[in-house]
Parts: C-alpha cells; sequence; structure tokens
C-alpha cells in the first residue's frame, strides 16, 4: 500500500474514531451556546434489541401492558364510564378538532382542557417539561394528543425525533391516552410509521388515509371536514382503541373546552 | 466480552442485506465504514491487476445488492449478454448480422428498462384512455438501472460503428459496467474512455487521492449539508402550495434551483472524487451550469455526460444537424423528450424536456441575430437572468408532483406576490437564506480558485486535512437533523 493511501485511510479511521468516541461522551457539547451534535454510534450500540418472540399474555402487568410496556395487538381495556378531565394538547389542529370534541365531552360529562401550542411538533414539547406541568396543573385522568403536522418533512425523522417522542410517551405514563396523526396533504418522510412503532397499541388513530376538504392554506381541514374529522376518530375510539370513555354523541355540533391555553410557536 | 452481548447480530445481518427502505448511498456513514475496510485491500492488492479487478467487482455487486437485492443479476446478465453481443458484431463481417445483433441488445436492454421504470406510467396512460381498473405493479427500479443501461448501450453501439474495439476479457466489461463510483447515479461514463485506464491500470498518485478526497468533501457538502436542508423548505412549499404566497413560493422555486444542482452535481463529485481515489479518471459532469448565458450553453455545463450521451447517441443517428434546419429543430425536440422521460416517468417531465427543447430551438434560430449584438456587462446579465429565469421557471415542472401543482405555484407567483413577506421570511428562516446566498456565491468563484483550494488542500499537512475533515462531517451532522421553519405564523 502506497504512503498517500496509508494518509487517507488513517484519516477516514481517525475521523471515525473522533465521531465514536464523541457519541458515547455522557454529556452534550455546547460551543458558542450552540449544541455540538454526534454521530448515532452510541444510540445504535445501545438499541434496545428488538424481541421478535410474541410476549406470553399472561405476564400482562395491572395497565394490561406487556413486559416490554406495550399492549399486545387488539388489548382494549374495558369501557370506563366515569367522567373524565381530557386533556386535548397539540398543534394548530386543535382549532378544528377541538370544539368538536368539547361538544361530545359536555354530552358525557368529560372536563376538556385544550391546549394549543402553534406550530409546535414533539421536538418541541420533548425538549421542554411543559406537558408534565400541564400534568401537575390539571390532573388528567385521559390525554388526547394531535401532533406530527409539522413534522410531515423532516429528514431521518425516525431518528431525529424517536427521543423526544419517547420522552412525550414517558411523560404521558400511566395515563390512558390517545394519539391523533397529522392529517397528511402529501407523503410524509416518516412520522406516522414512527407515531405507531411508538405509540401504543391501540393508541394510534392514523388520519393520513382520510379524505379531507382543506381551507386555503391547502393544509389544515376546514372547519366542517375537522368536525368530521373528530367524528371518526371518536368512532374509531368507542369500537377499536385501547382505551374506550363514553363519548356520546352530542345535539350541539361544537362546544368550547372548560380551559383553553394557547402557546406562542417557537422560536 | 460487554460489548458482545451489547451487539445484536440479526441487526448486524440486517446490515449486510438488502433492504428497500436504506440503499446504500456515498452520503450514509454505512457506506464509509465499509469504505474504510475496502480501501486498504484495495490499496495492497491494486497492482495486481487481477485480483483488483475480481475485490472491486466483489465489492460492486455487494453495493447494488444492498441497494437493488437480488436485481444485481440483472446487472451482471446485461454485461454478460452485451459483452458476447458485442464480441459477435466485432467479429462477424456480415453486415445484416452485425445489424440483428446490434438490435437484439438494444431491444433487450431498453426493454428491461422499460418494464421497471415506465411500465406503471403506460397502464396508468392507458387506464386514462381507455378506461379500466389496472392496478400499479409492486415494481421496485433496480438503483442506477437508468445510467448502467446507457453505459452499455453506448459500448455495443460504439463497437457496431468501429470506434472501440470490444473488450476480450469478459471480467473488464463487468467491472466497467458494475464500477460502484458510477453505479447509482453516473456519471455515464463511455467505454473508450474508461477501458484503456482499466488496461493501464496506473496506480493513483498523491494527487489524485487527496484531489478526489477534496472533490468528494465538496460533494458531502453540496449533497448532505446545502441540498438536504434546503429541501426541506421546497418539499414543504411544493407539498402545499396553496398554503404559501407568490414570494415564498418563488423562494422555493430558487431554493429548488439551487438544491437540485447540489444534489446532482454533489453526487457526481463524489462518484468521480471515489472513482479519483480509486486512480480512474472520470472527467467532469457538471460545469458551473448557472453561469450560462444561453441554453445550448446550459446544456453544455449540465450534467454533461448524459448531454453528450443523448447527443451522440439520439440527435446525431436522427441525423442531428444535417437534414436542415426544420428536421434539426425535430431532432432537438425528439432528443430533449426523451431526455425529459428518462428523468422520471411522469408527464410533468416531458414537459421540462420539451421546455428546454424549445428554448434549444428559439436560441438556434436567433442565433445570428444574437451573435451581432455587442458583447457587453449590461448584454450578459440579460443573457444570464433570461437563461436562469428560464431553467428555474422549468425547474417547476420538473419538481411538481403534478400539472396542477405546477399551475398552482406557477398562478401564485403572478398573483399573489408581494415583497412585504421578504422581512419576515429572512427572519424566520435565515439559515435557509443564508445557504441559498452562499450556493449562490459559491457557484460565481472563478475555477482557479477553486483549483487553488484543492491544490492547497493536497499540499497541506495531514493533521489539517484531517481537521477540514473533521469539520465538514460536523456540518452535516449539524444540518442532518436542523428543520427548516414550516409556516410563518402570519398566516394563521
Amino acid at each position: 500500500m502506497n504512503k498517500p493511501y496509508w494518509g487517507l485511510w488513517a484519516l477516514l479511521l481517525a475521523a471515525l474514531c473522533f465521531f465514536a468516541v464523541l457519541s458515547f461522551w455522557p454529556e452534550g457539547f455546547k460551543i458558542g451556546g450552540v449544541e455540538i451534535k454526534t454521530a448515532s454510534f452510541a444510540q445504535d450500540v445501545e438499541a434496545e434489541p428488538k424481541s421478535e418472540k410474541p410476549a406470553k399474555t399472561d405476564s400482562l402487568d395491572e395497565h394490561g401492558r406487556l413486559p416490554n410496556g406495550r399492549h399486545p395487538k387488539g388489548w382494549r381495556a374495558p369501557m370506563d364510564t366515569t367522567a373524565k378531565t381530557i386533556l386535548f394538547i397539540g398543534d394548530s389542529m386543535l382549532e378544528g378538532l377541538a370544539p368538536r370534541l368539547a361538544a361530545y365531552c359536555d354530552k358525557s360529562g368529560h372536563r376538556l382542557i385544550e391546549v394549543i401550542w402553534y406550530s409546535s411538533s414533539t421536538l418541541c414539547w420533548g425538549q421542554t417539561a411543559r406537558l408534565t406541568e400541564l400534568k401537575k396543573t390539571y390532573h388528567p385522568d385521559y390525554i388526547m394528543v394531535c401532533l406530527g403536522a409539522n413534522e410531515l418533512y423532516v429528514p431521518d425523522i425516525k431518528k431525529a425525533r424517536r427521543p423526544y417522542l419517547k420522552k412525550m410517551l414517558a411523560e404521558i405514563g400511566d395515563i390512558p391516552y390517545v394519539w391523533i396523526g397529522p392529517p397528511n396533504w402529501d407523503e410524509d418522510t416518516g412520522i406516522n410509521d414512527l407515531l405507531s412503532q411508538e405509540v401504543d397499541e391501540g393508541c394510534f388513530y392514523l388520519s393520513a388515509n382520510d379524505k379531507f376538504d382543506r381551507s386555503r392554506d391547502g393544509a389544515h381541514p376546514t372547519r366542517a371536514s375537522a368536525h368530521k374529522w373528530m367524528d371518526r376518530v371518536i368512532k374509531w375510539m368507542n369500537t377499536s382503541c385501547a382505551y374506550p370513555i363514553r363519548l356520546n354523541t352530542p345535539s350541539e355540533t361544537i362546544s368550547r373546552a372548560a380551559r383553553i391555553v394557547i402557546y406562542q410557536p417557537p422560536v | 466480552m460487554m460489548l458482545l452481548n451489547a451487539i445484536d447480530f440479526n441487526q448486524l445481518l440486517s446490515l449486510f442485506t438488502f433492504n428497500r427502505d436504506e440503499p446504500l448511498l456515498f452520503t450514509s456513514g454505512f457506506f464509509w465504514v465499509l469504505f474504510l475496510v475496502f480501501l486498504p485491500i484495495y490499496a495492497t492488492i491494486k497492482s495486481s491487476r487481477v485480483k483488483m479487478m475480481t475485490f472491486v467487482i466483489a465489492f460492486s455487486l455487494f453495493f447494488f445488492y444492498k441497494s437493488s437485492g437480488w436485481f444485481f443479476l440483472l446487472l451482471v446478465a446485461t454485461s454478460f449478454i452485451d459483452w458476447w453481443v458485442a464480441q459477435f458484431i466485432d467479429s462477424s463481417k456480415n453486415r445484416l448480422e452485425r445489424r440483428i445483433a446490434l438490435t437484439v441488445s438494444l431491444v433487450l436492454s431498453l426493454s428491461v428498462l422499460l418494464f421497471f421504470k415506465y411500465s406503471n406510467f403506460v397502464m396508468s396512460n392507458l387506464e386514462s384512455l381507455v378506461g379500466g381498473n389496472f392496478q400499479p405493479l409492486d415494481l421496485i427500479l433496480p438503483v442506477g438501472i437508468s445510467f448502467y443501461t446507457f453505459r452499455t448501450i453506448s459500448y455495443v453501439v460504439d463497437v457496431y460503428k468501429g470506434k472501440i474495439q470490444p473488450s476480450d476479457d469478459y471480467i473488464d466489461y463487468l467491472f466497467f459496467l458494475s464500477y460502484f463510483p458510477c453505479l447509482v447515479a453516473g456519471p455515464i461514463v463511455r467505454a473508450r474512455d474508461f477501458m484503456p485506464q482499466l488496461q493501464e491500470n496506473k496506480p493513483a498518485t498523491r494527487e489524485m487521492i487527496y484531489g478526489g478526497l477534496w472533490l468528494v468533501m465538496l460533494g458531502i457538502l453540496k449533497k448532505a449539508v446545502f441540498a438536504d436542508y434546503i429541501a426541506q423548505y421546497n418539499n414543504i412549499a411544493f407539498g402545499n402550495p396553496t398554503g404559501y404566497t407568490g414570494f415564498e413560493l418563488l423562494m422555493a422555486v430558487l431554493g429548488y434551483t439551487m438544491q437540485i444542482y447540489c444534489d446532482f452535481s454533489g453526487y457526481s463529485d463524489m462518484a468521480i472524487g471515489l472513482s479519483s481515489i480509486m486512480g480512474f479518471n472520470l472527467g467532469i459532469n457538471f460545469d458551473y451550469p448557472y453561469r450560462s448565458l444561453n441554453v445550448t450553453e446550459f446544456w453544455r455545463r449540465w450534467h454533461i455526460t448524459l448531454s453528450f450521451w443523448l447527443r451522440d447517441y439520439v440527435y446525431i443517428p436522427l441525423g442531428g444537424n444535417r437534414k436542415g434546419q426544420v428536421r434539426q429543430h425535430f431532432n432537438l425536440m425528439v432528443t430533449m423528450l426523451l431526455g425529459g422521460l428518462w428523468h422520471g416517468a411522469a408527464w410533468t417531465f416531458v414537459v421540462w424536456g420539451a421546455g428546454h427543447g424549445i428554448a434549444l430551438c428559439v436560441h438556434k434560430l436567433c442565433k445570428p441575430w444574437l451573435d451581432r449584438i455587442e458583447s457587453t456587462r449590461f448584454t450578459r446579465s440579460v443573457s444570464w437572468l433570461m437563461t436562469f429565469g428560464l431553467v428555474a421557471f422549468l425547474w417547476i415542472f420538473f419538481r411538481a408532483s403534478s400539472f396542477h401543482v405546477a399551475g398552482q405555484v406557477i398562478s401564485r407567483i403572478f398573483t399573489d406576490f408581494e415583497w412585504a413577506y421578504l422581512p419576515v421570511f429572512l427572519e424566520k428562516r435565515w439559515t435557509w437564506c443564508l445557504m441559498l446566498a452562499i450556493i449562490f456565491a459559491l457557484h460565481f468563484v472563478p475555477r482557479r480558485i477553486w483549483d487553488l483550494l484543492r491544490d492547497k488542500f493536497i499540499s497541506s499537512p495531514w493533521a489539517v486535512k484531517l481537521v477540514i475533515f473533521i469539520v465538514l462531517i460536523q456540518l452535516v451532522l449539524q444540518f442532518a437533523s436542523a428543520t427548516v421553519q414550516p409556516f410563518l405564523y402570519s398566516q394563521f
């Protein structure tokens, strides 16, 4: 092997070692306030091996979860008919969804807390403790999330957003929840795949295949279309969701949530 | 032992097996890990031609397998058939036999390409014409099939025309056709340029090796930093044009104009650079195309190996400019329409090709008049602006998923344009704007400066090269997870 080849090889190897070592560094780096991103070697090595064997259903915990923390496929909790405090969080899509959900809640005796964080994403929620704070403030016993519309085009999303999504799910903890997927107006780069992988069995409503009438911006469903969207979600909650609650069909089209909290878009 | 326990062997094995969603690309970390293993072996056996060729072929086929699965066998079969046909053409003295052999080779190569790339396109068009309920076929398009098909066609045609001698050794030809740097996205290197280098098998010089690394780095910068980052906003805007103002869409069109250049030329740079490291010169494929002062010049600078392929194997055989002006324009249109369709199986690509064909014809018609205009800074600026504007406008059809989307983009640019959005746009997407400005500025850096920088890099100490390389990869990491603001708040 001639000398320049050795030099090039050593250079590539040194760079690889540099980034590998950096990725295992326990604390992140910041230079001039800018976070220095690291390669994914550490994540790849530390990733939990995927279990291919189906887990036994007799090993379910008190919340109906397998040792891997997920519900078995098709698992459903019994219908909970008690009145709930529902925390509904998400992005601007809530503008259309929440008023319709509020009508269902009024009819069924639930209290709805609506939290719109404009232009937010799993990244915004995962980087902050906002969800934990909301839980402390409102003590919800049911959580609904509608997020993902601002992440349709994020490159390499499964790597980029998985940690933040996991953090959000950890914050939700054992509270029954439903995650409403984004109403795709174009093919996404993997947000729906990521959500269906990470969100528990029976807790994810895939909206991507639904048909919507869009408002002038071409992205948000019209109010009427958003109401029908919510109706489809409720129908799914009544028939297939892992955590069904009482949701009676209201005579009113819309109502107002007991509390509405609005956050400005992330900077 | 702990490390062994931590390794998931199934996951490790999956790295080496075909995964439709994760083709092996020069921008993937796994490719560079493989290249680290490849390089010392290659360098050690480079002087032994047979060993080197066997090793590179094995690596190339694995590279192809990783991206296209068992379709790599298709490439092996194509290479064998065309090698044999070329041998037959060369040995036969009978003109009819030679013609039949050439026709068989062309039909076979093109039918495979047509089947994989255009079956669903043809079926969907048939469906809209005659009605019915055609279901699209679940076809995997073998990666790079358009590129290696064009390379193998040029080889057989050149042998038929007596421009080159066929390769006696099948292994030589398999090496040429499967050569991994050119496999995914070109350049469409010709056998007559490549085979002599393979025969000579000269050792790679220091200039070639580090010059190659320089090109690879430029390619990574263009593709993984610039193109991938600015693509995010372009995707959002083209995905939902009604949600954006004319100004924002104009920025997306400019963004896409730069994105596609950085994407195509970046990947070409990486291929040419890798090849240079291996001791093979592939020439250049993009020569500052957006500096062009007319559309003819643009096509001499854009994707040069494809342009010249279309010229040599479509335009000239059709008659070129030898059969009068009307026929020349017809030939140009056919060539550009086919060029458009080659880029993708959709009518939007055909319109893109047609647009360029018309522009080329108009330029040819006006050339005698244009040549009389004095070349001043003003006239050159006007020429540049017109050429750039036309090229950028036609990229709308290339990028749009349908004519409906293209129409929305164009109509909003002309009917909903307000400069008032500029300050907000600059504030919210300043990184994106900065990148666009940098790409634009870099495009106009004189060639001698680039050459000087390359020579400085080659002669710089090893540690300096390492630092530059690390800084570049860090840039890739920084921007890989950076996102562009999807919506401006003012729109809510």
